[in-house]
């Protein structure tokens, strides 16, 4: 029994070093830009957007399915990632997290998806959706468990002021930092004072964490306007240095949000260089 | 007055996200509009419809949307067995378009065995349509198979098929929509300048806008016209530009460092391209250029050239909708920055008549007409002292003038009705005037009411007794004037009303015109104080005033001076300010050495509404995590708590027990206390 307790409180190991990739399109094609970057870079892990889970009235239901138009690039961990929508964790909906497994798991068989050891939730949850979404969380490890799969999860900066999820390990998501809504002060997709508050928390969080940072280019009209966000190679990496420089194993896994042409175009070599170095 | 403390705080805390959500119509419209906007898929799905109700015998009430049951079963009634065969294939057809579609949100991610058969009958279906290519519905089998190669992905075959058959068909509805299929196919498989072209010219701009989303910079147009100044895209790309541009420069707060550097070098970069354009000689539409070159240098204060290019545009060549464009930017500009007379008028009368029609059918000329009259001739007809000329170009876009009449004086409505009244003085004043009417009823009590807004009683009773009683049961403030009295003290009690009451639809039946028993009573009560002395002047003075802050936009029967009630209401422009008369009059009752009606009346000065700031700001403290309370003693409202305090304590143990309950200044002692 004391053992047992003993083995609860330790620590989980940290994760395995790599470097990876997320896609959040809604087609599986890779261009030759995108398969010269995973190459380049080593990338061994590509987390997938499979489906979003949002409310549709009162029930949860699939939104913005993965077509697959290509095939999975060989040698790399395939890591179905599902993201869930806040609201639909203020209620509990008994049943979701195997309709959600289950689907994944379809979803590989129909498209030949063979060797997925590895699931992922993101959800921007809150103090209100925590309690249901841990106990959703709970299932979904189990659920994971019988097919073969660990579980991660997608942990935001103002989630780490809250105890940890059950997951096997946490990707820290260093990107949609700041408020959208207060563009003209700070960069929405990153800025390292809205970073500053919450990395006291790292040292003692008890989840082995993954580090992702943010590529990509943020274009949305506000009242007709044109607005674009991008984050300066800089800002990434006083971040990426931050971080570190409070938890040292954010460097093991790091994680580009995420894979596209452009974005890969966006910055140069020595960028990614720095951006991958562990 | 717990109730009364707790709306003020929730006034105080949603203050700031309720401003956020506010919205005001700047009626900032685009104005460079160079094509029909109306969807190729609106187009074709109208027209197959009304093909489908003629085949039907149907009235457009009778048709709801394709039945391929319906269908069928009329078919066979008319011995029509190929058409009868044709929609049971395009059910089928629909049937694996829906299974597609549902694969996005429904738990049941299909089987790969389920996606064979879809594909099988898919490919089942392409080889029927195919067996059907020389029936005399052929251009309806050659959609359906150029639909079921469109779900198995095979694009290629479509490219063959339209190219080498299907282009050669007559022109139908049907012929559209395969076209429209071909430039997809054609994009799928890498040609998409092709693709773009066949969007452009059949107006799909939802296709355009996915394909092009990513390319509407001044690079990729101006790489589009060096590639072909003809390009059917140009019109899309160009019109998108300069209506970002448009959005640039308006800004509307929304500060500009994320907006994408389509700003000054980008839109000037713009203007080079468009004089290029006009110069070469090799565009259909040179009037599109100039009217993009004009517009931008509009946007950007260059108004001499934007007047002279603009001038050129309408000049120049381009498509019906690209002329009208031109015109109406020339109407805007020379709008804009002409001085009002005689000129002015004869220009503002010309384009109005050939405006106006159009702006009937709605659309871009709608949006365009209300853009012109509301920047450019309200603003300057009114600054040039022609008020009553700018409220009738107001009322021709259907906007509610109401609100200006309402916050006019007498003498200036009197005017705006002598105005209406009689004939026209310009050519303007005749094309717009007819718009306007007078209700007699409603001009009564309006100028009655105006006169009660500025304390003229006397003036209001004659208007106000011309209303008859069942103009006032029909407003929809008569709950509230029905079941409130403006002699109770606000300050003690507000008059709530119960929810049943409030929301009900029942008539209300008033028993006197509330606005003229107000007015005859403030009159006699008034004409009175002159006489009254000592204490009964101060009791008057306490009772005038408790009218006074009834009255107000605040009070609970702010109906006898305001049609409605809002959280931003404000003292309005040609009104008298009830509440702070009330407080003038409080305090001349305060002087009394009567021992209740002093209390009372130090009570009522320390009302949220009679003060203009609040004895205590708020403010959220992160580290207690919590709102604190800091005090404001230099505010009127502070000290007239701390002059009840002050009573209080050399009164010990005398003060009412309604001000011992009051939750707010049981607040303000503790506060007081503490500091």
């Amino acid at each position: 029994m004391l053992a047992l307790l003993l083995s609860a409180c330790a620590k989980q190991s940290p994760v395995e070093p790599s470097n990876a990739v997320y896609f959040w399109r809604t087609e599986f094609r890779l261009d030759s830009t995108e398969w010269t970057f995973l190459s380049r870079y080593q990338i061994s892990t590509i987390y997938c957007r499979y489906f979003d889970v949002v409310m549709n009235d009162t029930t949860p239901i699939p939104n913005a399915t993965l077509a697959f138009a290509d095939t999975i690039p060989a040698g790399v961990a395939f890591v179905p990632t599902v993201y869930i929508t806040e609201d639909c964790m203020h209620q509990w909906h008994e049943g979701l997290a195997r309709k959600i497994v289950d689907r994944v798991v379809q979803m590989n068989a129909t498209n030949d998806i063979r060797g997925i050891v590895e699931l992922q939730m993101d959800c921007d949850y809150t103090d209100r959706s925590r309690r249901h979404f841990y106990t959703f969380l709970e299932q979904v490890r189990s659920e994971a468990r019988r097919h073969g799969m660990r579980l991660s999860v997608t942990i935001r900066l103002h989630q780490l002021q809250m105890p940890a999820p059950p997951a096997d390990y946490g990707v820290l998501m260093l990107y949609n930092t700041g408020d959208p809504r207060n563009f003209e002060q700070r960069n929405p997709i990153l800025d390292h004072r809205d970073v500053e508050p919450y990395v006291r928390h790292l040292p003692d969080y008890p989840l082995p964490l993954a580090a992702a940072y943010p590529v990509y280019r943020w274009q949305r009209q506000v009242q007709g306007v044109r607005i674009e966000h991008t984050v300066e190679a800089s800002e990434i990496l006083g971040v990426k240095k931050m971080v570190e420089s409070m938890r040292p194993d954010l460097s093991r896994r790091i994680i580009v949000y995420h894979l596209d042409e452009e974005n890969i175009n966006r910055y140069d070599n020595d960028t990614y260089e720095a951006i991958f170095h562990h | 007055m717990k109730r009364f403390s707790i709306i003020s705080l929730l006034l105080v805390l949603a203050v700031p996200a309720v401003m956020a959500c506010m919205w005001v119509d700047t009626h900032n419209y685009y104005l460079f509009r160079i094509y029909d906007n109306s969807e190729f898929k609106e187009r074709v799905d109208q027209v197959t419809r009304d093909n489908w109700k003629a085949y039907l015998s149907l009235s457009a009430d009778d048709y709801f949307s394709f039945n391929a049951d319906d269908v069928a079963e009329a078919a066979l009634k008319k011995g029509d067995n190929l058409m009868a065969s044709y929609v049971r294939q395009l059910q089928r057809y629909l049937d694996c378009v829906d299974s597609k579609r549902r694969e996005q949100y429904s738990w049941d991610y299909p089987t790969k065995e389920e996606i064979a058969e879809r594909n099988a009958t898919l490919a089942e279906v392409r080889a029927y349509a195919q067996g059907k290519l020389t029936t005399r519905l052929r251009s309806q089998h050659a959609l359906l198979f150029m639909r079921c190669n469109m779900m198995l992905a095979r694009h290629g075959e479509n490219v063959t098929f339209w190219e080498q058959t299907a282009s050669n068909y007559i022109e139908t509805v049907y012929k559209d929509m395969m076209k429209n299929i071909y430039a997809g196919a054609l994009l799928k498989t890498g040609h998409g300048v092709r693709a773009g072209q066949i969007f452009a010219e059949q107006g799909d701009w939802e296709s355009l806008m996915t394909q092009y989303y990513q390319k509407r910079s001044y690079d990729a147009i101006c790489q589009e016209y060096n590639r072909d100044p003809q390009s059917a895209v140009l019109p899309f790309l160009l019109q998108d530009f300069v209506n970002n541009v448009q959005e640039a420069v308006d800004g509307d707060g929304y500060g500009k460092l994320f907006v994408r550097n389509i700003e000054r070098k980008e839109a000037m970069q713009m203007v080079q391209l468009a004089a290029r354009a006009v110069s070469e000689n090799k565009t259909p539409c040179p009037a599109m250029w100039m009217s993009a070159k004009a517009w931008l240098e509009f946007l950007y204060g260059d108004l001499t050239q934007a007047k002279t290019d603009i001038s050129q545009a309408t000049a120049l060549d381009g498509t019906e909708y690209m002329k009208d464009c031109a015109r109406i930017l020339q109407f805007y500009i020379q709008a804009m920055q002409m001085p009002v007379n005689t000129q002015y008028d004869n220009l503002v009368s010309t384009e109005l008549q050939w405006l106006m029609p159009k702006a009937k059918e709605g659309g871009s000329y709608r949006s365009a007409l209300d853009r012109i009259i509301h920047q450019a001739l309200f603003p300057k007809y009114s600054k040039a002292g022609r008020q009553f000329t700018a409220l009738a170009l107001l009322k021709t876009t259907d906007n509610y003038i109401d609100n200006y009449l309402d916050e006019m004086t007498p003498d200036s409505l009197q005017r705006y009705v002598d105005y209406v009244k009689s004939p026209a003085p310009t050519d303007v004043d005749r094309l717009v005037k007819p718009g306007l009417t007078i209700d007699e009823t409603w001009l009564s009590d309006l100028m009655g009411t105006q006169h009660l807004r500025l304390g003229h009683w006397k003036e209001a009773i004659p208007y106000l007794e011309k209303v008859p009683l069942d103009y006032y049961n029909d407003k929809g403030y008569a709950i509230y004037a029905a079941n409130r009295s403006y002699t109770v003290e606000p300050w003690v009690k507000r008059q709530w009303l119960s929810y049943g009451l409030e929301w009900s639809h029942d008539p209300v039946a008033l028993s006197a015109n509330p606005k003229l028993t107000f007015a005859r009573e403030m009159l006699n009560m008034e004409k009175d104080l002159k006489r009254l002395k000592g204490l009964a002047r101060q009791q008057r003075c306490y009772d005038l005033a408790v009218r006074y802050a009834q009255a107000n936009h605040t009070g609970d029967c702010w109906f006898i001076t305001h049609d409605g009630k809002g959280a931003y209401d404000k003292v309005g422009r040609n009104e008298m300010d009830f509440n702070a008369k009330a407080v003038e009059l409080l305090r001349e009752a305060a002087q009394t050495s009567d021992f209740l009606l002093k209390e009372k009346t130090l009570f009522a000065l320390a009302y949220w509404y009679l003060n203009d700031e609040p004895w205590f700001q708020r403010k959220w403290s992160s580290n207690t995590g919590t709102l604190v309370t800091y005090p404001q003693p230099q505010t009127r409202h502070y000290q007239s708590w701390e002059a009840l305090l002050n009573f209080e304590a050399a009164n010990p143990g005398r003060t009412s027990t309604y001000i011992q309950r009051c939750d707010e200044y049981q607040t303000f002692k503790r506060v007081y206390n503490k500091n």
